[in-house]
C-alpha cells in the first residue's frame, strides 16, 4: 500500500541530482527539476488520499512511516518546491546571462537542489528519529553552499555561520537521540527499530522521565537551532540575506518546517511520559522569545531582506506558542501558519530576487518607486507584505487569531502546571498571566505589522531612481507568485477539502497521539 | 565473572577518563596542529573504550563502528586538517576569546555542571559504562565550550569534532552504540561536514587572508 509513491518520492530528487550532475543544457536542467517535482507533488497527493482513507501506513520495511501529519509537511515541501522550480527558470537564467555564476556551476547548484529537497523527504517520511537526524543535518550539509552560492566575502561568511552553528546545534539534537534510545532500550529490549516512531509511541508511557526530560530538552535546543528560534537565531537573518532568492525561499518557507516538524514527532513522545505541560510550556517559552525579539528587531531594518528573515523568526515563533499553548484551536492555528508562512514567505522572497536583480541593492532606502519599475512585482511584495503582517483577508489572519484566542482561553499549560507547586509564580494567577501574555502577543503582532508594512509602503511608491529601467516582462517566474498569492487570499475564504481534512487528522494526531 | 566484570568496568572508566584528559589538554594548546594531534589522539582513545565495549559484552557490530572511528577520525580527518593548516598562514592561535587557566577552570566547573545535570539518568544505566555517560556529557560540554573560546576557523573545527567525539562515547556507554544504520549516516554525515569546513576555510583564506572567524564581522544589524 503505497510503496510506488513512497518510492518515487524518494528516487525523483536522488534521481534528478544525478542527472543534473551531467547534463549541460540549462533548458534541460530546468525541465529535469520540474519533471521530478511535479513527480513529487503527484506522489504525495497519491499519498495524502492514502493517509486520508487507510490511515497512517509503514512502507519499506519499517523505514518510511506516514500519517497526516507527515503528509501535511510533504505537502509544503511538494507546493513551494514546485513554486521555487517555476521561479528558478527565469532567475537562474538571467543570472547566467549577467554573468553573476559560470554556466558549469549550473549543474552543482540543481544536484544541491536537488540533495537538499531529498534529505528534507527523507526527515519528513523516516520511521527512525535517528534516520531523521542524519537527513536533518544532511539538509544543513546541502544547503550551506547553496547559502555561499555567490561567493562574495559576505556570503562565504554567512555560510561559515550557518555550517558552524547549524552543525552543533543539530549535535545536541544528536545528543537528545541517544537520550531516547538509552530510554526506550529498557522498554523495547535491544532492538535495532528501538527508535522508531511506530515502536516508541506504543510504549512511550513507559519509558523513563527524567531521562526523556532531558532528551526533549536536547532536541529542542537543537532542533530549534534549525528553525531560528531566539536565541540560537543568529546565523538566519545573514544566511537568507546572502543565499540566492529561490534558495531563501526554501530555507524559509520549508526548511524551518521541517524542523518544527521534528520537534512536534519528539514530543508526541515526549508527551506520554511528561506533562504535556512541560513539553507545551516548554515551546510557549521559546515561541515568546522568538515572537518578541523579532517584532523589535523588524521595527530597526533597512534590508529588506533581513526584514523577511526577522519576519520568518516571528512567525516561526507564533506557530511555537500555537503548539505550545496546544488544544484543538491552538494546535490546528500552529500547522495552518506553518503553511501560510511557507507560501507568503517564499512569495515574499521571489518578489526580494526579483526587485535585487533590478536595483542591484538590498537597501530599503535605495529602492523606490517599485509601482512604476516593476508592478508585477510591486503587487507580489504587498501582498506578501500584507500576509505577513496577518490582515484580513488573507489566511495569515485566521491561523493567527486562532492562535491568539487559544492562548486567550487555554493559557499558558506550563505556567498552569507550576502554579500550585512554586511560591514565585503565586501572584500570577492563570488568568492573570494568560491576560498578560495574551496583551504581550497583540502588542507584538502590532509592532511587526507596523515595521513591515512601513518599510515595504517606502519601497513600492515614489519614483524610482535614475537609470533603474521601467517596466516588467512576463516571464515564468511570475506564475507561482500569482497562484500563491490566489492560494493566501483564497483558503481564508475556503479551505479545500482534502486540506482540511489533513490538517484536522494532523491535529487530532498531534492531540491524541 | 563478577571480578572480571568488575575490572571490566575499572578499565572502561579508565579509557574514558583518558579521553576528557585529552580534551583539557586540547583547550590548554595553543598550536593548531597540536590541537589536530591531540584530536586524532583523543579518537585512539575512543576507538579503545568502543573495542572494550565491544569485548567485554560480545556486541559485535561495536567493533564496526570503532574500525569506523579509527579509519575517519584517527586517520583521514585528522590528515585533512593538517593540510588546510599547512596553507595557512596563521600556525597559532594567538588571541583566544579566553586565556588558558580561566579556559581550563571553566572546564573543571563543565566537568562537575555534566555529573551535577546526570545524576538523576545514571542508575538506568549499563554497570559497565555508567560513568562514561557523564563523561561523555562533559566532552560534549567542553567541545561547545572550545567552539565559543577560539576564534580560528580550525581550532572551532576541532571543538565540533570533539563534542561528536563526546556523542559517539555517549551512544557507546549508554546504549552500547545506535543502530548500525543511524550509526553509519552519522558517520557519513561528520565525514561531509569536515571536507565542507575544510574547503571552507581555504576559501575563507583567499577571500579574508586571514581564518580569524573575528574578521567575519561584515554582516551586523
Amino acid at each position: 500500500m503505497g510503496l510506488i509513491e513512497v518510492v518515487v518520492l524518494l528516487i525523483a530528487p536522488l534521481l534528478a541530482g544525478g542527472l543534473s550532475l551531467i547534463i549541460h543544457r540549462s533548458a534541460l536542467l530546468h525541465a529535469i527539476n520540474l519533471t521530478s517535482l511535479s513527480l513529487l507533488v503527484a506522489s504525495e497527493i497519491m499519498i495524502t488520499r492514502t493517509v486520508l482513507i487507510d490511515g497512517p501506513f509503514t512502507a519499506l520495511g519499517q523505514f518510511v512511516y506516514l500519517d497526516a501529519l507527515s503528509a501535511f509537511i510533504l505537502f509544503i515541501i511538494g507546493a513551494v518546491g514546485l513554486a521555487c522550480s517555476f521561479y528558478m527558470r527565469s532567475y537562474m537564467d538571467e543570472q547566467i546571462a549577467r554573468g553573476v555564476i559560470a554556466p558549469g556551476r549550473l549543474n552543482l547548484f540543481f544536484f544541491l537542489f536537488h540533495m537538499f529537497l531529498l534529505a528534507m523527504v527523507v526527515a519528513t517520511v523516516a520511521n527512525s528519529v535517528g534516520v531523521q537526524w542524519v537527513a536533518i543535518e544532511a539538509t544543513t550539509l546541502t544547503t550551506t553552499f547553496l547559502i555561499a552560492f555567490w561567493r562574495r566575502r559576505e556570503s562565504l561568511e554567512a555560510g561559515w555561520k550557518y555550517l558552524i552553528l547549524c552543525s552543533v546545534g543539530i549535535s545536541l539534537a544528536l545528543f537528545g537521540v541517544v537520550l531516547t534510545y538509552y530510554s526506550s532500550l529498557h522498554v523495547l529490549g535491544d532492538v535495532s527499530e528501538a527508535l522508531n516512531v511506530t515502536q516508541l509511541l506504543p510504549v512511550a508511557d513507559r519509558l523513563n522521565p527524567p531521562v526523556l526530560k532531558l532528551a526533549f530538552i536536547f532536541i529542542l535546543v537543537g532542533y530549534g537551532t534549525k528553525v531560528g528560534l531566539v536565541p540560537m537565531h543568529s546565523w538566519l537573518p545573514d544566511a537568507y540575506t546572502e543565499a540566492p532568492a529561490p534558495v531563501a525561499a526554501m530555507l524559509a518557507g520549508v526548511l524551518e518546517i521541517v524542523a518544527v516538524y521534528a520537534i512536534l514527532r519528539m514530543r508526541m513522545i515526549a508527551d506520554h511520559a511528561l506533562s504535556p505541560a512541560f513539553t507545551g510550556g516548554l515551546l510557549t517559552l521559546l515561541g515568546f522569545a522568538s515572537f518578541v525579539t523579532a517584532a523589535f528587531f523588524i521595527l530597526i531594518q533597512h534590508n529588506y531582506k533581513r526584514l523577511f528573515a526577522y519576519s520568518s523568526i516571528e512567525h516561526m515563533g507564533v506557530a511555537m506558542i500555537g503548539f505550545g499553548v496546544g488544544g484543538p484551536l491552538g494546535t490546528f492555528g500552529g500547522l495552518l501558519h506553518l503553511m501560510n508562512h511557507a507560501f507568503a514567505k517564499s512569495m515574499a522572497f521571489f518578489a526580494a530576487g526579483n526587485i535585487h536583480r533590478r536595483f542591484h541593492t538590498v537597501e530599503i532606502g535605495q529602492v523606490q518607486g517599485l509601482a512604476t519599475a516593476q508592478p508585477w512585482t510591486a503587487m507580489a511584495l504587498m501582498i506578501a507584505g500584507l500576509a505577513l503582517s496577518a490582515l484580513p483577508p488573507f489566511v495569515s489572519f485566521v491561523s493567527e487569531v486562532q492562535v491568539l484566542s487559544a492562548l486567550a482561553t487555554e493559557g499558558v499549560a506550563g505556567l498552569r502546571f507550576t502554579n500550585s507547586s512554586s511560591l514565585v509564580t503565586l501572584a500570577l494567577t492563570d488568568q492573570f498571566c494568560s491576560l498578560w501574555l495574551t496583551g504581550l502577543f497583540l502588542l507584538c503582532a502590532v509592532l511587526a505589522f507596523s515595521g513591515l508594512l512601513y518599510r515595504l509602503t517606502g519601497m513600492v511608491w515614489g519614483v524610482p531612481p535614475e537609470g533603474i529601467v521601467r517596466g516588467e516582462t512576463w516571464t515564468l517566474g511570475h506564475l507561482p507568485i500569482i497562484v500563491l498569492a490566489a492560494a493566501l487570499v483564497g483558503f481564508s475564504f475556503l479551505l479545500p477539502q482534502p486540506i482540511r481534512q489533513l490538517l484536522d487528522q494532523a491535529m487530532q494526531i498531534l492531540l491524541l497521539h | 565473572m563478577q571480578i572480571s566484570s568488575h575490572i571490566g568496568s575499572q578499565l572502561v572508566d579508565l579509557c574514558s577518563a583518558l579521553l576528557l584528559l585529552t580534551c583539557f589538554a586540547i583547550v590548554a594548546q595553543r598550536r593548531l596542529s597540536a590541537c589536530v594531534d591531540l584530536f586524532a589522539l583523543q579518537s585512539a582513545f575512543l576507538v579503545l573504550t568502543a573495542a572494550l565495549v565491544a569485548f567485554l559484552t560480545g556486541n559485535h557490530h561495536i567493533y564496526i563502528a570503532a574500525g569506523l572511528t579509527g579509519l575517519i577520525k584517527v586517520i583521514i580527518i585528522p590528515r585533512v586538517l593538517k593540510k588546510v593548516i599547512a596553507r595557512l598562514n596563521v600556525k597559532r592561535e594567538l588571541v583566544m576569546n579566553v586565556n588558558v587557566p580561566a579556559g581550563l577552570l571553566i572546564c573543571g566547573a563543565l566537568v562537575m555542571l555534566a555529573f551535577f545535570i546526570t545524576q538523576p539518568i545514571l542508575p538506568l544505566g549499563f554497570l559497565l559504562t555508567r560513568d562514561s555517560l557523564a563523561i561523555a556529557f562533559t566532552i560534549v560540554l567542553i567541545g561547545l565550550f572550545t567552539m565559543i573560546a577560539r576564534q580560528k576557523a580550525v581550532s572551532q573545527l576541532v571543538g565540533f569534532l570533539v563534542m561528536e567525539n563526546g556523542l559517539f562515547l555517549g551512544a557507546t556507554a549508554a546504549t552500547y552504540g545506535m543502530p548500525l544504520i543511524v550509526e553509519l549516516g552519522v558517520f557519513f554525515d561528520v565525514l561531509i561536514a569536515v571536507l565542507i569546513a575544510g574547503i571552507y576555510t581555504n576559501r575563507l583564506q583567499d577571500a579574508f587572508d586571514s581564518v580569524d572567524t573575528s574578521h567575519l564581522t561584515v554582516l551586523k544589524e
